[in-house]
């Protein structure tokens, strides 16, 4: 079995009194599109930063393709090669969209244009391309974020939320974007509240419920999942 | 540099430094809850300080009121003050980035010096009524400072029973914590970031009317003031109200401490040495408040 | 051009103006730098100007150098104080910046009193007697016109991209892979250059300096309001702002030096309330002029 792109053993995150992230564990094959569900407040923005370095955690180890990647600054984590996208939307306002896109990027210059041009084409903001990221509508700022991850080519995409306030044409394109990542090898995680989203595009869904995993396997054995029904309706 | 530190010294120091500290408590405190309330970075906490001082020093002189008996006022009137401040300017940026209320404040905080400057120039003024120390044993206590702690302290403690049992200080503390979870019940934000920048504007005057009489009164005399309130929140946690006391204390005991062995310049200087130092190894504080 | 001649034809007051604007051009620009660009407000700029000025100063009148060397030297000091100050502030947040650098010029000013052998102390550094005001003059404009042409290279490299995503969203930045700390300190030891030149040149000018004429707050409060007024984040914002307060303020304001600060200080509350980009930033969105503005 090939070396898993992430591997997260153990992982405990508190605020003051308040356990956000209560000792998960879990493993992402290469290649596979994951879920991570769960009712509101149980953690999986948490567990999101702290996979990528912003916050600090205080149990657990997170491994990107072997190599622990826990304690190192946000910065690095990134460089390694794992990009992430936001709950609340975070482009850059004062600067283009194209701005926002080569800002990610080191050294040639005309290559990083040529593919912010090529990712701008795929989302249909080409014509937008030197709008102050600011003053586009909320999907189009949600459609610069998702390209601007896509920019560095990363190994491991994180996507907060996705699907949340984007129409559904322009949804769809979205999730073929990333089924065709998947094709290419990448492994995406996404956070999501869209059931239909999550059990229509993600091969393996984790449960999240108070910062415990209470649940792992495939959309539709989870969503009949005793424990997954009670963390969403109570008992 | 060859000092033979004797208890007595030690003594000595720890008393003066538990005085003072009481003091940068208090002002610190008013700090602290524009800090938490508002988010707002008051950089003109110092030259509010200064204004409370000249209020104590012209009743005095002009009216020939107590010093120490027309704090009340002192404090009254600066609360208006504060008031006005906080209607007319500061709550325009206390949503906006925290660029733009650093930098408002620090305007402000021009104004009030220069303003000063030209109202009152800058001849040195003092309130002359208590001076000479108490023998306690081997130790000297300064009166002034000793009355300063005893008022500061009281004040502080008044301000801790009105946070904690008022039902306006649960609000201000509760809109601290989540401004949004207070409007949703019912509590009026506005009113609260009007009230709560007239308190602290009070207590940084009663700082200042308390200083009033043991140093020399001059506009300029509260910026240091800006900045070591500061630093006694970070010592003491920014956002975290109580974590106001330890940093008061601390503070005093290490400025004390440090003139052992320095020059009062150079303790200016452990100040700041101190406040990098916290800083770095402790972004929130000593005591852990809430990260900015 | 006219400039570039004036010298041959102006008057001594006229040269001497100039040379000040093209120093507050210099200063202006430099704390542009660091603060409009990634939007770290450094409280303490000043410390630049002295440091450059006592590094200098210290350079003619003690090991004989002559003074534009003393002047680049100038410039060197004042990058390595920035880089003792800035390696651990700039760590700390926006905020915490902020109130670090606000202690900074008293701290510094206590230090230039305590080390009195090196520096002359409260009484001060006396130069040997020079009348090179028409060179100093080319000097700082060459200082001024070098600040303005890197603010301008900066802003339109992805390096100043990358600044300027630490003033809008830091936390992004750090996750989209910049490592916001190195930046910001290159920004900074940056902005420290220009200060610590100007710094140099007005000290060898002046012929004598103390702590007092070199690290008074109110040369921070006056970059800060000409480059908040001008337009923080542009690359012309500071020059309008340097020569439109420094005019303002010789003809109008010097006589009165207290109404002069309050005004400034006025003029900072009014732009953050109302033009919070300042002139040239506020036209910039109106009208879609291009960054390099």
């Amino acid at each position: 079995m090939a070396t898993p792109v992430l591997e997260i053993d153990g992982l405990s995150k508190r605020f003051g009194g308040v356990t956000a992230v209560d000792r998960v564990s879990l493993s992402l094959e290469p290649g596979r599109i994951y879920g991570l569900i769960g009712p509101n407040g149980s953690g999986k923005t948490t567990l999101f930063n702290c996979i990528t370095g912003i916050e600090r955690c205080q149990a657990g180890r997170v491994s990107f393709n072997g190599e622990r990647i826990d304690g190192l600054k946000p910065y690095e984590i990134a460089r390694k090669g794992i990009g992430r996208t936001f709950q609340v939307i975070r482009v850059f306002p004062e600067l283009s969209a194209l701005e926002n896109l080569l800002v990610v990027t080191r050294g040639g210059l005309a290559e990083a244009e040529a593919r912010a041009l090529e990712l701008l084409r795929f989302v249909k903001l080409e014509g937008l391309r030197n709008e102050y990221a600011g003053n586009l509508s909320y999907g189009q700022q949600k459609l610069v974020e998702f390209v601007r991850v896509l920019m560095r080519d990363p190994t491991l995409i994180l996507l907060d939320e996705p699907a949340a306030g984007v129409n559904r044409t322009l949804l769809n394109d979205l999730l073929d974007a990333v089924r065709r990542l998947r094709d290419r090898g990448k492994t995406v995680l996404l956070v999501e509240h869209d059931m239909k989203v999550v059990m229509g595009l993600c091969e393996t869904v984790f449960v999240l419920d108070h910062g415990e995993k209470i649940a792992e396997g495939e959309p539709g054995v989870i969503q009949t999942d005793e424990r997954v029904i009670e963390a969403y309706f109570g008992r | 540099m060859n000092v033979a530190i004797t208890p007595a010294m030690v003594g000595q120091v720890i008393i003066s430094g538990i005085l003072a500290g009481a003091l940068y408590a208090m002002v610190a405190l008013g700090l602290a809850l524009i800090y938490g309330v508002m988010r707002v970075i008051n950089i003109a906490h110092g030259p509010l300080l200064m204004l409370g001082a000249y209020t104590t020093f012209f009743l005095y002189s002009a009216l020939g009121l107590n010093p120490y008996l027309s704090i009340p006022v002192t404090m009254a009137v600066l609360f208006l003050v504060g008031i006005g401040l906080q209607r007319t300017l500061v709550f325009r940026v206390v949503d906006a980035p925290e660029l733009s209320s650093l930098l408002l404040t620090f305007g402000v905080s021009i104004a009030l010096v220069n303003l000063a400057q030209l109202a009152f120039t800058s001849d040195l003024r003092a309130v002359e009524y208590l001076t000479g120390s108490l023998p306690l044993g081997p130790f000297a206590i300064s009166k002034t400072r000793l009355v300063a702690f005893v008022f500061a302290a009281a004040v502080t403690a008044l301000a801790f029973l009105f946070l904690q049992r008022t039902r306006l200080g649960k609000a201000i503390r509760a809109t601290s914590q989540h401004r949004e979870v207070a409007m949703v019940c019912g509590i009026d934000v506005q009113r609260i970031h009007m009230l709560t920048f007239g308190l602290a504007t009070a207590l940084a005057a009663a700082g200042g009317a308390l200083l009033a009489v043991i140093v020399a009164i001059q506009p300029e005399m509260g910026q240091i003031w800006t900045f070591k309130s500061f630093l006694v929140l970070v010592l003491g946690g920014a956002g975290n109200y109580p974590g106001a006391l330890l940093g008061g204390m601390l503070l005093g005991l290490v400025e004390q401490g440090a003139s052992l062995f320095l020059t009062t310049q150079l303790s200016e200087v452990v100040a700041y040495l101190l406040l990098v130092v916290v800083l770095l190894v402790r972004p929130t504080g000593l005591l852990g408040g809430r990260q900015t | 051009m006219v400039l570039a001649v004036y010298p041959a034809f102006g008057t001594g007051y006229g040269v001497r103006a100039m040379l000040q604007i093209f120093m507050w051009i210099a200063l202006a620009g430099s704390w542009n730098l660091i603060s409009g660009l990634t939007g770290y407000v450094s409280f303490g700029h000043v410390a630049f100007f002295g440091a450059g000025a006592y590094t200098g100063a210290i350079l003619i009148a003690k090991a004989g150098w002559p003074w534009l060397s003393a002047a680049l030297a100038g410039g060197v000091g004042a990058c390595a104080v920035a880089l003792v100050i800035g390696y651990p502030c700039l760590r700390l947040k926006g905020p915490y910046f902020a109130i670090a650098m606000l202690g900074l010029n008293e701290v510094l000013r206590a230090l230039v009193s305590y080390f009195e052998g090196l520096t002359g102390g409260g009484s001060g550094l006396s130069l040997p007697t020079l009348h090179a005001t028409v060179p100093i003059y080319y000097a700082m404009a060459g200082t001024a016109a070098t600040v303005t042409l890197l603010t301008y290279l900066i802003i339109t490299s992805r390096f100043g991209l990358r600044l300027m995503t630490i003033r809008e969203d830091e936390l992004a930045a750090e996750a989209m892979g910049i490592d916001t700390a190195r930046h910001k300190l290159y920004a900074f030891l940056l902005s420290a250059v220009g200060p610590g030149i100007a710094g140099a040149l007005a000290a060898r000018d002046q012929g004598y300096i103390e702590p007092m004429s070199v690290f008074p707050l109110a040369t921070t409060i006056t970059m800060i309001v000409m480059v908040l007024f001008g337009g923080k984040g542009t690359v012309w914002g500071p020059v309008l702002g340097a020569v439109v307060l420094f005019v303002s303020q010789e003809f109008v304001w010097a006589r009165f030096p207290y109404v002069h600060q309050l005004l400034f200080g006025a003029i900072i509350v009014a732009v953050v309330l109302l033009m919070p980009r300042g002139v040239l930033g506020l036209l910039q969105i109106k009208y879609r002029l291009p960054r390099t503005i």
